[in-house]
């Protein structure tokens, strides 16, 4: 442990979001740009000089620590929470790539948003996110990294929808906020339960206290089962897993360097990053590990089929990204009971590789809208490759990553992610210890495990192929071929395309768009930090060389051993090249076919069949009607109880019975009243009287001042009372006693003293009245005394 | 503190029970019946006069007659007072008054919420008729010829300079406070029955104007 | 010698009928003069207390009773010019502006 200035990290862009958010609109556009990537940049660097310090100056297992924050946060009896930063080897990687992309997000953003009018806010809520993001990943504890998962959630909301005067924007913020809720409360009851076990939420203690979690046994299970779950829940969430991945489709709503940073690169690996975080929890119940591998691989296939039939630039890359995320999942779900290791290195990895690529490819997609004003269908492009030679190639670049062509970056994630799945076995080999081992078991031992690494095997390789497939139609469509977009002027370059947002970026080129080409390059701060990503695309990978491949190379796999432990499998080098030449060969097949279909753009057999849209085509292009089902399923069941609280307690309850009910009790009261205050002064006074009278009649027959009080005393068969006036009148009383409490009461006299012998014994009632000669008021008493 | 003011009566009931036997009225009694009957019957017919000035002037017979019933009960200065302010100062400002609003009645009684107003008459009788039955044979606890000093100028003024100062201050207070509101109420605000009357010739006419001539506007 | 409880039997009588006319009667002058004969209701029984126990204090009270009332009609009357200032009018059942 070391200290260092940590919370320089997330605290920079914060300060450049306040003073934009403040005063921001007084800046002007060259301070907010400064202030904003300045700050980014400036966060970067210390994030470069951590992790220089971690990398030089400290032991492998070393840590920074920022102590700055770390003053007491939650205190309540014997909860006591600080909130600290740390920053080991896995959050220093996940630190560069947020401030590291996150800055050159903002160098794109600049020329992207140019003549937004919103430019200021943009850059707020973008810095503003970068260092909640930083919180996350930096947070020491559970308590802090939720704050930063929900301020990433919040910037999401707010991004996505920060063209707010359309309302599918808005509506894409709310959906993405809602479902988001969702996760977040399954990662809220996930830290409750550590916290109740483990009585700590810090990950370095709680790597120590995990016996507790196994220990607690929960309906047959460990409660490390349940809390890995809910860290699931939490992170299909975020990373838009199934089933609550349906959000970041529609995220796309966001200006695309949102897309980039937040729905590609950053916050959606927030997901995977926790998971990797805990790793300790899942490990001490390894079928939560199976469960994140196999929600992975089923996510992966299924957006990568979707992607296939979107014709959307945007919503293809989106459902590449959810696929994409689905095989980090894999990644970090994978585990080896036999070596007690799971591949968290390559999940990790891919997150990089990927943040590297898939940045790339949205800012491609977006330097494309950019140049065709707006402009998102890809059936409307085409041949863009003359116009935009810098955007073609460095797309071509982050798609053959994506599609992990040798040597790209997305070649070396995806085989360790592949080839470790492929090894997979996630239950003990020893007997069964608990009903769900028992039920995956079967009766064959770990067989079972075996098949489901096997089967996940295919699954992955097949949503590769297709992930190939669609990257590869999406290039050709965009920019093979021959341009297939409408005729273009400037004229109606400026206004043809007005519904789609980005051509509030795009308005601003118009003024020279008259050598009537369809497109134009994007401005140096775009192509500029293309190359950059591009570049990175190719060379990241280089950073990942297995061992078995070339010992010694594997720079990233070394360098987050102290946090999480590589997979240790038995894998020869040459069973590496074939899963290699596997994967190479799918993807090579997706490719083919892609040029196959696309390549001069859509062949004539894709037209027959889009127009046929044949049933299969349909479930595709519609998304498996996921979105409909869960409209069904859950939205509209919530919207009818929704409906039945509002009409029946609402509208009902609170509004007819609570607040008309008093309106009406007062209105009604008041209607009464009115009869009585009518303005009529000789009836008030009739009131007054009337109240007198009532008074005088009441005091007259009451006599609140006397009471009659009495003791008995018992002796034998002699009963003595002794009555008590009380009050005011007390002096001028008279008495008398009913002996039998049946109503006969003997002589009246002022003396309070009396005496009886009953005749038999048992129980009797004995009333005493007092009586006020001057008013004729009465008081009365009784009791029941027992004589022998 | 009321109850313990009229207890003291207690000590009394007794005697009045003797006191009261015979029927042999003394020449007193004979006096205060006669003045009673006038004081009530002036009273009656201060309500039921139509008149104003007649039953202005009932109310004073019957004023009058109260301070026949405050000698009698040895209160002589009250009833110097009671002749001088009431059937003096305040009759006369009541005279004034009916000079000011000088209206005959058509209908004198109030029939509006009739049965309200039975219910209060029988409110009323049963309210005093319960009080009365209370304060029936309630005998003075000093029967005897009060000292000669009672209820002389001297005697009540000792009390009220003394025990009763500050009440007394405050009562001139509150009379003062009396006339300057009763000015104030009674008096015409400076012309201010003819601004009620600019006020309302302004929403009246204010729309014409604005329909015929924009202009005007402005001033309004 | 008149035994006190007459001039109190007195005093109830001359309050109930000043009370009914302050009840009955229309006209807010006639409703002035019956409080006038409540309050002087009220001020008979101070003297005839007064006069029962031999205290003057009674009487201080009757006199206190006689300046308010003063001061009740001073007011109350001009309250009235007021109101037939702005009605025309003194009938108490046709001042009910507050109803409205």
């Amino acid at each position: 442990m070391a200290e260092f200035p940590l919370h320089l990290i997330p605290i920079l862009p914060f300060i450049g979001a306040a003073i934009a958010l403040l005063i921001g609109r007084r800046l002007g556009k060259n301070v907010i740009t400064l202030l904003c990537c300045g700050s980014v940049a400036a966060a970067f660097i210390v994030s470069v000089k951590g992790f220089l310090v971690l990398h030089h100056d400290l032991p492998p297992t070393g840590a920074l620590v920022g102590r700055f924050f770390e003053a007491p946060w939650i205190k309540a009896g014997d909860l006591n929470i600080s909130a600290g930063l740390a920053m080991d080897h896995l959050s220093a990687i996940l630190c560069l790539v947020v401030t590291g992309i996150g800055f050159l997000i903002h160098v794109y953003s600049t020329a992207y948003m140019e003549h937004d009018e919103n430019y200021t806010r943009f850059f707020a809520f973008l810095n503003l996110f970068t260092g909640s993001m930083l919180i996350l990943v930096l947070g020491d504890s559970l308590p802090v990294t939720f704050v930063g998962w929900e301020g990433v959630g919040l910037c999401s909301y707010l991004l996505i929808g920060f063209w707010l005067d359309k309302d599918a924007n808005a509506l894409a913020g709310r959906k993405a906020f809602v479902v988001n809720r969702i996760g977040d409360f399954g990662f809220l009851l996930a830290m409750f339960l550590i916290y109740s076990r483990t009585g700590t939420l810090k990950y370095t203690e709680l790597a120590g206290h995990i016996d507790q979690l196994s220990a607690h046994i929960w309906f047959g299970l460990p409660v490390a089962y349940f809390v890995g779950l809910l860290v699931l829940v939490g992170a299909t969430g975020k990373s838009a897993q199934i089933p609550l991945y349906i959000w970041l489709p529609d995220a796309m709503a966001g200006p695309t360097p949102v897309s980039a940073l937040i729905h590609a690169a950053t916050m959606v690996t927030a997901g995977v990053y926790v998971v990797a975080r805990l790793h300790f929890v899942f490990e001490a119940a390894p079928v939560t590990l199976a469960v994140v591998a196999v929600v992975g691989a089923i996510t992966a296939l299924f957006a990568a089929t979707i992607g296939i039939a979107q014709r959307d630039m945007k919503k293809v890359l989106a459902y590449s990204t959810v696929s994409q995320l689905g095989f980090m999942f894999v990644g970090v779900g994978t585990y080896l009971n036999n070596t007690h290791t799971a591949n968290y290195q390559a999940g990790i990895f891919h997150l990089v590789t990927h943040a590297f690529f898939k940045a790339c490819l949205f800012l491609g997609a977006g330097s494309v809208m950019h140049g065709l004003n707006g402009e998102g269908d890809i059936m409307r492009m085409g041949g863009l490759r003359k116009w935009m030679p810098h955007t073609r190639w460095t797309f071509l670049i982050a798609c053959l990553a994506i599609a992990g062509i040798f040597p790209l970056s997305g070649f070396w994630s995806k085989d360790a992610i592949l080839g470790g799945v492929w090894h997979a076995s996630w239950l003990t080999s020893g007997p069964p210890t608990n009903f769900l081992e028992k039920m995956a078991f079967a009766k064959d031992g770990d067989q079972f495990v075996i098949h489901l690494g096997h089967f996940l095997y295919p699954v992955l390789l097949l949503a590769a192929g297709c992930t190939a497939f669609y990257m590869f139609r999406l290039y050709w469509l965009a920019f093979g071929g021959e341009y297939r977009g409408p005729a273009v002027s400037s004229a109606a370059l400026a206004h043809a395309v007005g519904d789609a947002h980005d051509t509030h970026a795009a308005h601003g080129h118009d003024d020279h768009g008259h050598d009537h080409a369809p497109a134009h390059e994007s401005p140096p701060a775009i192509t500029v930090v293309l190359w950059i990503l591009a570049i990175g695309a190719i060379v990241i990978g280089f950073l990942g060389i297995p061992e078995v491949v070339r010992p010694g190379f594997d720079y990233f796999g070394e360098w987050l051993s102290p946090v999480l432990p590589p997979l240790v499998a038995d894998e020869s080098a040459s069973e590496f090249w074939m899963f290699a030449a596997i994967a190479l060969a799918v993807s090579g097949i997706g490719i083919g076919l892609a040029w196959v279909l696309y390549g001069h753009g859509p062949a004539v057999a894709v037209r027959n069949f889009v127009a046929r849209a044949p049933r299969l085509y349909r479930l595709v292009f519609n998304k498996y009607y996921v979105d409909e089902i869960y409209d069904f399923l859950v939205v509209r069941p919530v919207r009818f109880t929704a409906f039945l609280l509002w009409k029946a307690f609402d509208a009902f309850f609170i509004d007819l019975i609570l607040v008309n009910g008093v309106g009406f009790l007062v209105s009604g009261f008041g209607k009464l009243s009115k009869y009585l205050q009518n303005g009529d002064l000789q009836r008030y006074i009739v009131a007054l009287i009337v109240g007198g009278a009532v008074i005088v009649g009441v005091g007259t027959h009451y006599d609140v001042w006397a009471g009659a009080k009495f003791e008995t005393a018992v002796a034998g068969r002699d009963v003595r009372v002794v009555a008590h006036g009380a009050g005011t009148t007390a002096k001028r009383l008279q008495y008398r006693v009913d002996w039998e409490g049946d109503g006969k009461f003997g002589a009246t006299q002022p003396s309070p003293n009396f005496k009886h012998t009953y005749d038999k014994p048992g129980s009797h009632k004995i009333a005493v009245e007092a009586i006020d000669p001057r008013w004729g008021t009465v008081s009365r008493e009784s009791r029941t005394v027992k004589v022998q | 503190m009321l109850w313990q003011s009229v207890q003291p009566m207690g000590r009394v009931t007794a005697q009045l029970a003797t006191g009261d036997q015979g029927m042999q009225w003394s020449g007193p009694q004979i006096w205060w019946w006669i003045i009673a009957v006038f004081t009530v019957g002036g009273a009656i017919s201060t309500v039921t006069r139509r008149n104003n000035i007649a039953a202005v002037m009932s109310l004073v017979a019957t004023f009058f007659g109260l301070a026949a019933m405050y000698a009698m009960l040895s209160a002589h200065f009250l009833a110097a007072l009671q002749v001088l302010v009431y059937a003096g100062a305040i009759m006369t400002l009541f005279v004034f008054v009916i000079m000011v609003l000088n209206r005959d009645e058509a209908e004198p009684w109030a029939w509006s919420g009739i049965f309200t107003k039975i219910v209060g008459v029988f409110a009323l009788v049963y309210l005093v008729t319960k009080v009365g039955y209370h304060l029936f044979g309630v005998a003075a606890a000093h029967p005897e010829t009060p000292p000669a000093e009672f209820g002389t100028v001297a005697q009540v003024g000792e009390v009220l300079f003394t025990d009763y100062l500050f009440v007394f201050e405050a009562v001139s207070v509150l009379l003062l406070i009396a006339v300057v509101a009763a000015v104030v109420v009674a008096r015409q605000r400076g012309g201010g029955g003819t601004d009620d009357d600019d006020a309302s010739a302004d929403i009246t006419t204010t729309p014409a104007v604005g329909h015929s001539t924009g202009h005007e506007d402005h001033h309004s | 010698m008149i035994p006190i409880h007459w001039f109190l039997e007195l005093a109830a009588v001359l309050f109930v009928v000043g009370s009914l006319g302050v009840i009955l009667r229309r006209n807010a002058l006639i409703m002035l003069m019956g409080i006038e004969l409540q309050l002087n209701a009220a001020n008979l029984t101070l003297v005839a207390f007064s006069r029962a126990y031999h205290d003057a204090h009674a009487q201080a009270f009757a006199f206190i009773v006689i300046a308010v009332a003063a001061a009740e009609a001073a007011v109350g009357l001009a309250i009235l010019v007021g109101i037939f200032r702005n009605r025309r009018s003194v009938n108490v059942d046709e001042l009910t502006i507050m109803k409205h």
